[in-house]
C-alpha cells in the first residue's frame, strides 16, 4: 500500500508513484464535522485531531493539520483575546503591541512547548503523530519573522512601522520575532510535524516592491531558513503570488517546496523551480464556493495538466473557506484523484 | 520644471520613500510651482499612473499603494491649505469594515486615496454592524457606502453587504445610496461583488478612488 507520505516523498524526488499528492487544507471544516461551534471546537486539541483524521478518511487527501488558527501564534506572545465567528475563522482581536513603546517589552517565551497556549496544540500533535505518524504528512503553519508583527499589531500598523518608522525599533521587533519563529518551529517539530508551511506574504512582490524584497525580505528569509534548515519547509506567501520570487529564494535558501498562489501561472512556476524542487499548484478555493461540478472538473484538469508533466508536482488548496459546500469539496477531491493518476504505473 | 518634479516625485513613490516625496514637493513650492499644480498635475496623475502600470504589467503592490495613499493624502492636505481659492469637496462617502472584520489596512489605503482626491470620508472603523452603515450614510447625507472585507464570511455572510442592501431596500433608500465593496475575497472572485448585491467594486485603492469619483459625478448629474 502506498501511503500519503510515500506519495509526497516520491513527488519531491520525482520518482514514480500511483498519483500526485493532494493537499486539501480543511481547518475550519473540523467544527462542522463534529457539529460544534468553532470556539468550543478550537478549545480542545483532541477534537481538532479527531476532526483532522475524520476529514482525511472522508475525502482521501494526503495531509493533516496541527493548525487551529493563525492567531494562536499571537496567543503564544501574549494575545488575550481571539474573536470567534460561527461562520468563519477566528481572528486576533487584542493586539499585543498597541504602541511602539511596547515593543521593547515584548517577551518571547523561554520554552514554547511549556506555554499554556501550546497545551492543546501539543495534545493535537501527539494524537496525530500516534495515529498517522510517518504515514500521512503532518503539517504545521508557521508565520515568518517578517510577517509575524502583523499578528501582534495589525498589518496597517506594521506597514507603518516598517516603511515609515524608526529602523532600530523595527529591527528590535524583527529580532524578537525571529527568536520566536525558531523556537516555534522547534516546538512543532518536536511534536511530530513533518511539513513546515513557512508563511510569508512579505516574500511576494504583490505585497512589497522587488527592491524591498531583495534588500529587506530576502535577508530575513535567509536567516529564518538558515536557523531551521530546509527539511520539510514549504515556501508560501499566504496565497499571494510567488513566481517572481522563486528563483532568488531557491538560490539563496535551497527551500525545496513552493506553494503557489492561484494567481500564479503553474507552467511558469514549475519552469522556475526547474526540477530543483516540488511545485504545488493551488486552486482558487474562494471561487470554488460557487463553481459547478463541471467547472471544478475543468479547472482541476487544467491545473494538473499544467503541472504534472514537470514530474515534481503537488495539487493543493488554500485555507479552504468554511462556505464551500461539502459537495464541492467532494467534487474537487474526486477530480484531483482522477486527473492526478500516473497512468503508466496504474495501467 | 514641472516635468522634472513629476519624475522625481514618481521615483520617490516607486521607492516607497515618504520623506523624499514630501521634500521634493516642498522644494517645488519654494521654486514657485503652485499648490494647485502640485495636486492636479503631480499627485493625482501619479495615482492614476499606478492603475495604468498594473494593466501594463509593471509591479504595483500593497506597500506601494499604502505609501502612495499616505503620501498623496499628506501632500494634498498640505497643499489645500495653500490653495488660492477655496476648493469644494467632490462628495462624501462612509466607509468601514464589515461586521466581524478587524482588518483595517485595505480600508485605510482606500481612505488615503479618496482624501487625496478631495473626497470627504467618514470612517466608521472596523467591525461595523450593517445598521450603522445605513444610519451613518443617512445622517451624513452620503450617497455611497463603502464596505471593506478581508475574509469570505465577512464579505458574503448575512451581516455584510447583503444586509446593508436589505436595509436600503426596506427603507426605500436604494436610489439615493449605492454600495461599493472591496478586499481580498473580491480579488479572488471577480463576480463576488454581484453575489453580495453591491453596485460596484474595485481591485485596489487607486481604482477604488476612481470608482467613487465616477459614481459621485453620476449622482451629481
Ligand atoms: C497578509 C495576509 C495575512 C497575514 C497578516 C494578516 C493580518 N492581520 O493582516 C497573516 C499571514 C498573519 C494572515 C493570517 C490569516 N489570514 Co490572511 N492573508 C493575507 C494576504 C496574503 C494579504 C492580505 C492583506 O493584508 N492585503 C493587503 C490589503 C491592503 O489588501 P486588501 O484588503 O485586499 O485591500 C486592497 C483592495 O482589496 C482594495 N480594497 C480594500 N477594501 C476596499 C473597500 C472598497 C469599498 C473598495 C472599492 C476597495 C477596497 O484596496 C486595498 C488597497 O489596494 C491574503 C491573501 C491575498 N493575496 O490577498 C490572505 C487572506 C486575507 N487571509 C486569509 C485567512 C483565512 C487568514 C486567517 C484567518 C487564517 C486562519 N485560519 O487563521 C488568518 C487570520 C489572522 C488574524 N488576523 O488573526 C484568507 C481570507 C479568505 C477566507 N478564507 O476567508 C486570504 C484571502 C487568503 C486565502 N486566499 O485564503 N494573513
Amino acid at each position: 500500500m502506498i501511503t500519503s507520505m510515500d506519495r509526497l516523498v516520491a513527488a519531491i524526488r520525482g520518482e514514480p508513484s500511483d498519483r500526485i499528492p493532494i493537499f486539501c487544507n480543511l481547518i475550519d471544516q473540523g467544527a462542522i464535522e463534529l457539529g460544534l461551534e468553532p470556539e468550543e471546537y478550537f478549545s480542545r486539541g483532541d477534537l481538532v485531531a479527531e476532526a483532522q483524521l475524520r476529514l482525511r478518511e472522508k475525502y482521501g487527501h494526503d495531509n493533516v493539520w496541527s493548525l487551529f488558527y493563525v492567531g494562536k501564534e499571537a496567543e503564544l506572545l501574549g494575545c488575550q483575546k481571539i474573536k470567534f465567528a460561527s461562520d468563519g475563522p477566528p481572528n486576533v482581536e487584542d493586539f499585543v503591541i498597541r504602541s511602539w513603546a511596547q515593543i521593547p517589552e515584548l517577551k518571547v517565551p523561554a520554552d514554547i512547548t511549556q506555554h499554556e497556549a501550546f497545551t492543546e496544540t501539543a495534545r493535537c500533535l501527539e494524537i496525530l503523530k500516534r495515529e498517522i505518524g510517518g504515514k500521512v504528512p503532518l503539517c504545521a503553519y508557521i508565520t515568518s519573522t517578517m510577517t509575524l508583527p502583523a499578528l501582534l499589531m495589525g498589518m496597517d500598523r506594521w506597514m507603518e512601522l516598517l516603511f515609515l518608522g524608526p529602523p532600530d525599533l523595527t529591527q528590535l521587533l524583527l529580532e524578537k520575532c525571529h527568536e520566536f519563529f525558531v523556537k516555534e518551529v522547534a516546538a512543532y517539530r518536536a511534536g511530530g510535524a513533518d511539513v513546515i508551511v513557512y508563511s510569508n506574504p512579505f516574500g511576494s512582490v504583490d505585497f512589497v516592491p522587488m527592491s524591498f524584497f531583495l534588500e529587506r525580505s530576502l535577508p530575513w528569509i535567509e536567516r529564518d531558513i538558515a536557523a531551521i534548515g530546509t527539511e520539510g519547509v514549504v515556501y508560501y506567501c499566504g496565497m499571494a503570488s510567488l513566481n517572481r520570487t522563486i528563483p532568488k529564494v531557491l538560490e539563496r535558501t535551497g527551500i525545496g517546496v513552493y506553494y503557489l498562489s492561484p494567481m500564479d501561472d503553474i507552467t511558469q512556476g514549475t519552469a522556475l523551480v526547474g526540477g530543483r524542487g516540488l511545485t504545488c499548484g493551488v486552486v482558487n478555493d474562494i471561487a470554488l464556493i460557487d463553481w459547478t461540478p463541471e467547472e471544478i472538473d475543468h479547472e482541476v484538469a487544467r491545473m494538473i495538466a499544467a503541472g504534472k508533466p514537470s514530474g515534481k508536482f503537488l495539487f493543493g488548496t488554500g485555507v479552504m473557506p468554511r462556505a464551500i459546500p461539502e459537495r464541492n469539496i467532494r467534487a474537487l477531491m474526486d477530480a484531483a484523484l482522477r486527473h492526478g493518476r500516473h497512468e503508466a504505473l496504474t495501467a | 520644471m514641472l516635468n522634472e518634479l513629476i519624475t522625481k516625485y514618481n521615483e520617490a513613490l516607486i521607492d516607497t520613500d515618504r520623506e523624499r516625496a514630501l521634500n521634493v514637493v516642498r522644494a517645488a513650492l519654494d521654486d514657485g510651482i503652485s499648490p494647485e499644480a502640485i495636486v492636479f498635475e503631480v499627485v493625482l496623475p501619479a495615482m492614476d499612473r499606478m492603475i495604468m502600470s498594473v494593466s501594463e504589467g509593471f509591479e504595483a503592490n500593497v506597500a506601494q499603494h499604502f505609501i502612495t495613499a499616505q503620501i498623496s493624502n499628506a501632500v494634498t492636505n498640505e497643499m489645500l491649505e495653500r490653495f488660492t481659492a477655496p476648493t469644494e469637496t467632490r462628495g462624501r462617502i462612509v466607509i468601514g469594515n464589515s461586521q466581524g472584520d478587524l482588518h483595517a489596512l485595505g480600508k485605510r489605503i482606500v481612505i488615503g486615496c479618496l482624501r487625496a482626491r478631495m473626497i470627504e470620508v467618514i470612517d466608521l472603523g472596523t467591525n461595523v454592524p450593517p445598521e450603522k452603515f445605513v444610519s451613518a450614510a443617512v445622517k451624513h447625507d452620503a450617497p455611497i457606502i463603502a464596505i471593506s472585507s478581508m475574509m469570505v464570511h465577512t464579505a458574503r455572510g448575512p451581516n455584510g453587504a447583503l444586509k446593508v442592501r436589505e436595509l436600503l431596500h426596506a427603507h426605500g433608500l436604494e436610489d439615493r445610496i449605492k454600495i461599493i465593496v472591496g478586499g481580498a475575497p473580491y480579488r479572488f472572485d471577480h463576480t463576488l461583488w454581484q453575489t453580495v448585491k453591491a453596485d460596484g467594486w474595485a481591485e485596489n485603492a487607486v481604482a477604488a478612488a476612481r470608482l467613487v469619483e465616477d459614481m459621485l459625478s453620476e449622482v451629481a448629474r
